[in-house]
């Protein structure tokens, strides 16, 4: 059997599966403000008649049908958008209260939930974000020209029309391009966007606004945004699922991954690109091996991580048998062990 | 059995189980959300972000920063005018028609010099015109030009004692529970260049769906802070025993008070 790895740090753990929690929530109670005006308009202002896109509902002789338009084509959607389909027969409500929190029309207290996850999503991710890139973790999920051309040969492993998969290390390039645009562009993006509905931070910065093109412009990138990260999420968690459901959600709940490439190949532990090596100091930690200490591994091994004592079977255990512990890996255990 | 009609009825019962469990899940959730909702600390947890974002966003904006100002070309063909109804008394509706002339301003609590102003009076003094974006707390967004009296001149006339913390806005009009609508500003924003008392919209008397005879813009916040159909303003320590004491007519019904955001 292929070794564990220690793939995921404390840190990396955590704030994973608070950001799951926040996102979800932002995107459910977003939906909710969404609700309060189901429309989306390009510029400054929102002129009614000249939205983008809008959610609404007519009565036509009491005969009530939900649609969506977008750029004045007309979708009908009852039961989805527009109109739902109630015990108490057709409601209109833009998204169906069972996509947003809460579950029945509350403007104010969607708000309450919305800016208060808000915030935990922006410090959770500064928490993840200053840790991981002090201590190189990002570095290796950075997507960089090289990843650029390796892609079309990593869609065509998935699609089965390749043996060989192109990835080296522990994200192939697929993985990268999207966690780096997630980084890179959704991200700083939902934020800015977000901010710059705020008309006392339109105040104090000016450019906010602007940088969109005004409000009702920001106002349509952070609702489009929002979809960027379902999508992204749904393809992560399809991933999860497909690619070996338990060994990932152990690797995100405990940190061990059992790698599944063949030890002979062994590319996680193969030195990186010597160019990398000159200009920046090594990774300091992550997959700490511990190829001796077999005991060890089988401990960690077992089918449910959840009732294994994380104190025994994740970073303790092997900090303290590992052989190949480097300084600053030692560093690293004593702080995780000081916590 | 061919193989494949085994696979079918599998991935049928695989994908009845999917949606059966995801139905469970969402109807869970929303319980849990609605549960949560109802739960009172959790609540107070939730409305904790309010404080962060108000000390957050007051830090980064400073005191003199201007709200950016359009130009006449921007100005909004629709305005939509939210809100409770014109006030429907006879007494407004017969001074409107005598365009406010027994109208009063009337400017009280913990002030030095209580003032009542008529409209030509509030017309007399030093006046701010401004084209500015108003935000609704639902999203949408509006253009318009409005003329006034800084609040800060009022202010300067009617010399609140150090104990004045903030402004409270009494309104004419009232929802279908007769509860009249009131707003307040602490003296941050009442003291803002563009904090004005309008009794203009677009170079004409602001229209009744406006709040006429007199509203307030307060171009940091959201447009429920703008008081429509002010009669009086009244300068206290605190709102905590006006109404239901939050503050303002949608901050007593679960809205922030800080609507910066």
């Amino acid at each position: 059997m292929e070794p564990l790895v220690y793939r995921h740090n404390r840190i990396t753990r955590l704030t994973h599966w608070v950001n799951a929690i926040a996102l979800t929530i932002l995107f459910m109670s977003g939906l909710q403000i969404f609700n309060a005006f189901p429309h989306l308009h390009w510029g400054s202002k929102a002129e009614p008649g000249e939205a983008l896109v809008s959610i609404s509902a007519t009565n036509q002789h009491g005969h009530v049908r939900g649609y969506i338009e977008l750029l004045g084509h007309r979708i009908d959607t009852t039961g989805l958008l527009g109109v739902q389909l109630t015990e108490s027969g057709p409601t209109e409500r833009a998204f169906p209260s069972w996509i947003t929190i809460p579950g029945y029309f509350w403007l104010a207290g969607g708000r309450r939930w919305h800016f208060f996850f808000g915030w935990l999503f922006a410090i959770n991710g500064l928490l993840y974000f200053v840790y991981n890139l002090l201590n190189g973790h990002m570095r290796k999920f950075l997507f960089t020209l090289r990843d650029a051309a390796k892609v079309p040969a990593m869609v065509f492993y998935y699609l089965r029309l390749r043996r060989e998969s192109p990835q080296e290390g522990e994200y192939n390039p697929l993985q990268k391009m999207a966690y780096t645009s997630v980084f890179v562009i959704l991200t700083p993006l939902v934020l800015f966007s977000g901010m710059a509905m705020s008309p006392q931070l339109d105040v104090a910065f000016n450019w906010l606004p602007a940088m969109f093109g005004g409000r009702q412009s920001a106002r349509s990138v952070h609702f489009i945004l929002a979809f960027g990260f379902a999508s992204f999420t749904f393809g992560h968690i399809f991933m999860v699922l497909t690619t070996g459901v338990l060994n990932n959600m152990r690797s995100m709940v405990t940190g061990w991954y059992r790698e599944k490439i063949p030890s002979h190949k062994e590319p996680s532990r193969s030195p990186a690109p010597s160019k990398l090596k000159l200009e920046e100091p090594p990774p300091t930690e992550e997959k700490r091996q511990p190829p001796i200490e077999r005991p060890v591994i089988a401990v960690a091994q077992q089918p449910n991580p959840v009732t294994a004592k994380p104190e025994t079977t994740d970073e303790k255990t092997p900090i303290g048998t590992a052989t190949n512990t480097s300084a600053e890996q030692e560093k690293e255990a004593q702080k995780d062990a000081e916590k | 059995m061919p193989k494949s009609n085994l696979d079918l009825s599998r991935r049928r019962l695989v994908l009845g189980a999917l949606q059966g469990t995801g139905l469970v899940l969402l109807s869970g959730c929303e319980k849990l959300f609605n549960g949560l909702q109802q739960n009172k600390k959790f609540v107070s947890l939730l409305e904790s972000a309010e404080d962060a974002t108000q000390s957050v966003q007051r830090l980064l904006t400073g005191k003199h920063k201007l709200a950016k100002e359009f130009t006449a070309q921007d100005i909004s063909r629709t305005f939509k005018a939210n809100g409770n109804p014109p006030p429907i008394t006879t007494d407004y509706a017969a001074d409107a028609a005598r365009q406010w002339a027994s109208w009063r301003l009337e400017v009280g609590g913990l002030v030095k010099q209580p003032t009542r102003f008529s409209l030509g009076e509030l017309r007399s003094l030093p006046s701010r015109s401004q084209i500015t974006r108003h935000d609704c707390v639902e999203g949408w967004s509006a253009i318009a030009k409005w003329k006034g009296v800084p609040l800060a001149e009022i202010a300067r006339r009617a010399q609140p004692t150090p104990e004045a913390g903030y402004v409270v806005f009494h309104c004419m009009d009232t929802d279908e529970d007769g509860s009249n609508y009131y707003e307040s500003l602490n003296l941050v924003d009442a003291n803002h260049p563009q904090t004005i008392l309008a009794y203009e919209m677009n170079d004409h008397a602001l229209p009744v769906e406006h709040g006429a005879p007199l509203r307030l813009r307060v171009e940091t916040q959201l447009g429920y802070k703008h008081a429509k159909y002010i009669q009086k303003i009244e300068f206290v320590a605190d709102f905590k025993s006006i109404q239901k004491g939050n503050g303002g007519y949608w901050e007593d019904q679960g809205y922030e008070w800080y609507a910066g955001i």
